[in-house]
């Protein structure tokens, strides 16, 4: 019987897999033999779950910033109006509510000064603490000694309390605090169920934002686009990195955050001149394969990388203890291959 | 029906509304201090609910792959475990049982034959500032399994007997059921509802309609209309005489019966089925649900042919008409319990290949069209998708014959057939299903043009489409020799819609 039901008219049909007719290939461009069925099995997704983007993003916080504005520029518009402080006096002899309006607003202008120098006085501390925690705990997993990682990984944990996708790991790591595990064990153990999932998205933080920067450097016209690019590429990777791994910086915080990625890049920099890394890139085997403005650009996108490396090492409240964490050639060949294919798609 | 009786109805009604206001008040009491979801598991039978639950709390439990479920995949879950649940009268549900079937022995759950219950405790940070001060989050889940049957019971609360009756008759004698309904259909017409009442006669009217029913739910028919449940599943009331009756013909507004004529006796006990079990059952398990997941097992009817689906999709819209959808507010969240989101599912979709599963979806629902508008015109949030709470198979692709065909791979359950080849239970085979038509109304359009086929329709339906039943997965295990937990198809979608929400 012909139907309206399937219209290819494909009718179900099974194979026997022990069927000496049928055979499991993975290779998908491979055709059957006469007679014979092939049959490639499909992969099934097991990436990692990426976390909310709101973990990375700095929350808008209470705007004292707006109160000072508010305060300032109402003080300024009041002087304007009743042409400076004298004739405020003159007010507060006329009518008394309009003074003391005056007053009130100048109030609000100091309340939001206050609050602006004591949230950047938190944030420096935070990140003055997260700076002392790291040192703390390299110093137990160092000297091997448990109690003071027990001390270190308590303070971390109480860092991450606010965040509510760290409770999983915070309290495997109850656990193993609770057991007897050696110092620079219970420290791997930190890195393994607490900073996992965040040192993924750290990497992928800055594994998207060397691919912007390669991007925007292959395709803008000019060489000042790409600087301002770049610099508010890289300024912004610092940024979510640190409110990421627990920082959440205020202005002064960042500026010293910044400063922080740039002395350790240049500690480190003279290490990377040996690294592999700088042969491979500057070598004909990168540029031979890359038309020379994609070549710049994946050179300024393992800019970007590197100092996305360093940020994170200055923002990560842990040492890297059980690994080196992320390196420039695990960067590079994604770098790479996404410039390709971008080419690709340029020429097609 | 008289005055009196009409009134005394009307009582009934308001009694039963004060019992479950008493009820709800008492619940809400109770969750202010741990707040709980009574999620209500709807299917009909065989539709996957035991497996659907086991699957739930496995996964939850084990810390299965969730990443749609933002509680678990954002580690914002600290831990599920499984509690003493509130009610002591109702059994408890046999998670580990269900589960050493499922991955030791690797066969399905029998069908379920009596209510259960199971309480899972999930404890979380909520995402927010405000609610992680409050203090630690936690939630109850309560979860009820019940044999699918006696869901079919639900509608009958509202029909008399009459009512009933015609409606069973009607049906009856319908194209595709007479053939099967001929030796009761006969009885029945034999007895003359006036007549003085007999026990004998009843028993066999009942036995012959409790066969009839049973025959239709057979895997060639699948039809789901078939009320009463309890004649289906009799539980522990087997033999007594509230499920020993059957429908008559009875004239449509005739007076009301004498007493001591069959039609009485029948009457009566229509009427106390439905005050001693129907309502009971109602009222214990479903009229204080918050959540409900609707599980229809679309493959089953599409297997059968288009009256099967005609009839679920009848089935479906006279028992959820016995819900109450709604939007939750903060007072009727304490006086009158409402289901604020239904989510409809098409289970056993690894039975299809993925490519198919928007085409099942599709077909959903339209199955459950009516359904779906009342509750959104009640203010209930409503959503439909393809799941599997245990995929049981592999996806791949078949090239044969110049064709490639997109196959599923898994093992098929013994005695299943395809093609005349029986499978004994071992052999993994690859098997394309057939293709789901792209537009859903074919299917029911097809049901109405094959009322005057006279060829049984199970026949029609094999050649187009066919759809096996598999075994259980086989679960690999970690290098430790752990057992990793039950692969699922957006079984995290629906934990997501259901209860993701109270974990926010």
């Amino acid at each position: 019987m012909t139907s309206p039901n399937s219209p290819s008219g494909r009718k179900p049909t099974a194979f026997r897999l022990d069927d000496r007719k049928v055979r499991m290939t993975d290779d998908d461009d491979r055709a059957p033999a006469a007679g014979e069925a092939l049959i490639t099995q499909a992969f099934m997704e097991e990436e990692e779950p990426r976390l909310p983007r709101a973990v990375s993003t700095p929350k808008p916080g209470f705007r004292f910033g707006k109160w000072l504005m508010v305060g300032l520029s109402g003080l300024v518009s009041l002087a304007v109006g009743l042409a400076i402080d004298s004739l405020i006096r003159d007010l507060f002899a006329r009518t008394d509510w309009l003074g003391w309006t005056g007053v009130a607003l100048a109030a609000i202008a100091a309340l939001g000064l206050l609050g602006l120098a004591l949230r950047e006085i938190a944030a420096l501390l935070r990140l003055n603490r997260i700076d002392h925690l790291r040192d703390q705990l390299q110093e137990a997993a160092d000297a091997d000694d448990a109690k003071a990682a027990t001390a270190g990984l308590k303070e971390l944990i109480g860092l991450y309390q606010d965040r509510p996708e760290t409770a999983q790991g915070r309290k495997a790591l109850s656990g193993h605090m609770r057991e007897i595990i050696d110092g620079s064990d219970l420290v791997k153990l930190a890195e393994r169920d607490l900073l996992s999932p965040l040192d993924l998205e750290a990497r992928r933080i800055v594994m998207n934002s060397a691919k912007r920067v390669s991007l925007v450097t292959a395709v803008s016209p000019r060489a000042l686009v790409d600087l301002l690019a770049v610099l508010f590429e890289n300024l912004r990777t610092i940024r979510r990195l640190s409110a990421l791994y627990g920082g959440r910086p205020g202005t002064l915080g960042f500026l010293r955050l910044a400063k922080h990625v740039l002395t350790h890049l240049a500690v480190t920099g003279g290490m990377a001149a040996g690294d592999s890394l700088a042969s491979q890139v500057l070598g004909q085997g990168l540029a031979a394969r890359l038309s020379a403005r994609l070549g710049e650009g994946v050179i300024n996108g393992l800019l970007t990388a590197r100092i996305g490396i360093a940020a994170i090492s200055v923002c990560r409240p842990v040492p890297f203890i059980s690994g080196n964490g992320p390196t420039v050639s695990e960067f590079m060949g994604e770098l790479v291959s996404s410039a390709k294919e971008n080419e690709d798609k340029k020429t097609d | 029906m008289n005055a009196l009786e009409v009134r005394l109805n009307t009582f009934n009604k308001l009694t039963e509304e004060t019992r479950l206001t008493l009820a709800n008040l008492a619940d809400a009491a109770g969750d202010l201090t741990v707040p709980s979801v009574r999620l209500g598991v709807t299917g009909l039978a065989r539709s996957g609910k035991t497996v659907f639950l086991t699957a739930l709390v496995h996964n939850l439990v084990h810390g299965g792959r969730l990443p749609v479920f933002s509680a678990a995949s954002g580690h914002r879950m600290t831990s599920a475990r499984l509690k003493p649940q509130p009610d002591d009268t109702v059994p408890r549900f046999d998670y580990e049982a269900h589960v050493d079937a499922l991955v030791k022995d690797r066969v399905w759950p029998e069908s379920t034959r009596q209510v259960s219950e199971l309480r899972l405790t999930i404890d979380y940070e909520s995402a927010s500032y405000f609610y992680r001060k409050l203090g630690p989050g936690r939630l109850h889940v309560d979860l009820i399994d019940y044999p699918g049957e006696w869901l079919l019971d639900l509608p009958l609360l509202n029909k008399s007997y009459a009512q009933f009756s015609a409606e069973a008759l009607q049906r009856a004698r319908a194209q595709n059921r007479s053939e099967i309904a001929g030796p009761f259909l006969k009885a029945a017409e034999g007895a003359d509802p006036d007549s003085e009442e007999s026990e004998p006669v009843a028993q066999d009217l009942a036995a012959r309609f409790k066969a009839y029913l049973t025959a239709c739910r057979a895997d060639t028919h699948a039809l789901s209309m078939l009320p009463p449940g309890r004649f289906l599943m009799p539980g522990d009331l087997d033999g007594s005489p509230a499920l020993t009756f059957a429908p008559l013909d009875v004239v449509a507004d005739a007076p009301a019966a004498r007493t001591g004529t069959l039609r009485a006796m029948m009457e009566r006990r229509y009427e106390a089925y439905k005050t001693h079990v129907v309502r009971p059952f109602f009222r214990n398990h479903f009229a204080r649900l918050d959540r409900q997941i609707v599980l229809v097992d679309v493959l089953h009817a599409l297997n059968a042919g288009p009256h099967a689906i005609t009839d679920l999709e009848i089935a479906l819209s006279e028992v959820l008409s016995a819900f109450r959808p709604g939007r939750r507010s903060w007072l009727s969240s304490i006086l009158t319990r409402r289901i604020d989101k239904i989510l409809f599912a098409a289970t056993k979709a690894d039975h299809l290949h993925s490519t198919d599963h928007d085409k099942l979806e599709a077909i959903l629902k339209r199955l459950v069209n009516r359904a779906e508008e009342r509750a959104r015109f009640k203010g209930a949030e409503v959503d439909a998708l393809a799941m599997a709470a245990v995929r049981a198979t592999r996806e791949a692709t078949v090239k044969h014959k110049g064709e490639e065909l997109p196959a599923i791979l898994g093992t098929p359950l013994p005695g299943e057939t395809l093609n005349d080849d029986a499978y004994d239970g071992d052999t993994e085979i690859a098997m394309f299903p057939g293709d789901l038509p792209e537009n859903p109304e074919l299917i029911f359009a097809q049901a109405e043009s094959n009322c005057e086929d006279a060829r049984p329709s199970f026949q029609i339906a094999q050649s187009e489409l066919q759809f096996l039943r598999f075994r259980p997965p086989e679960l690999d295990k970690t290098a430790e020799g752990l057992t990793l937990s039950l692969p699922h198809i957006r079984l995290d979608r629906a934990l997501e819609f259901l209860i993701g929400d109270r974990l926010a």
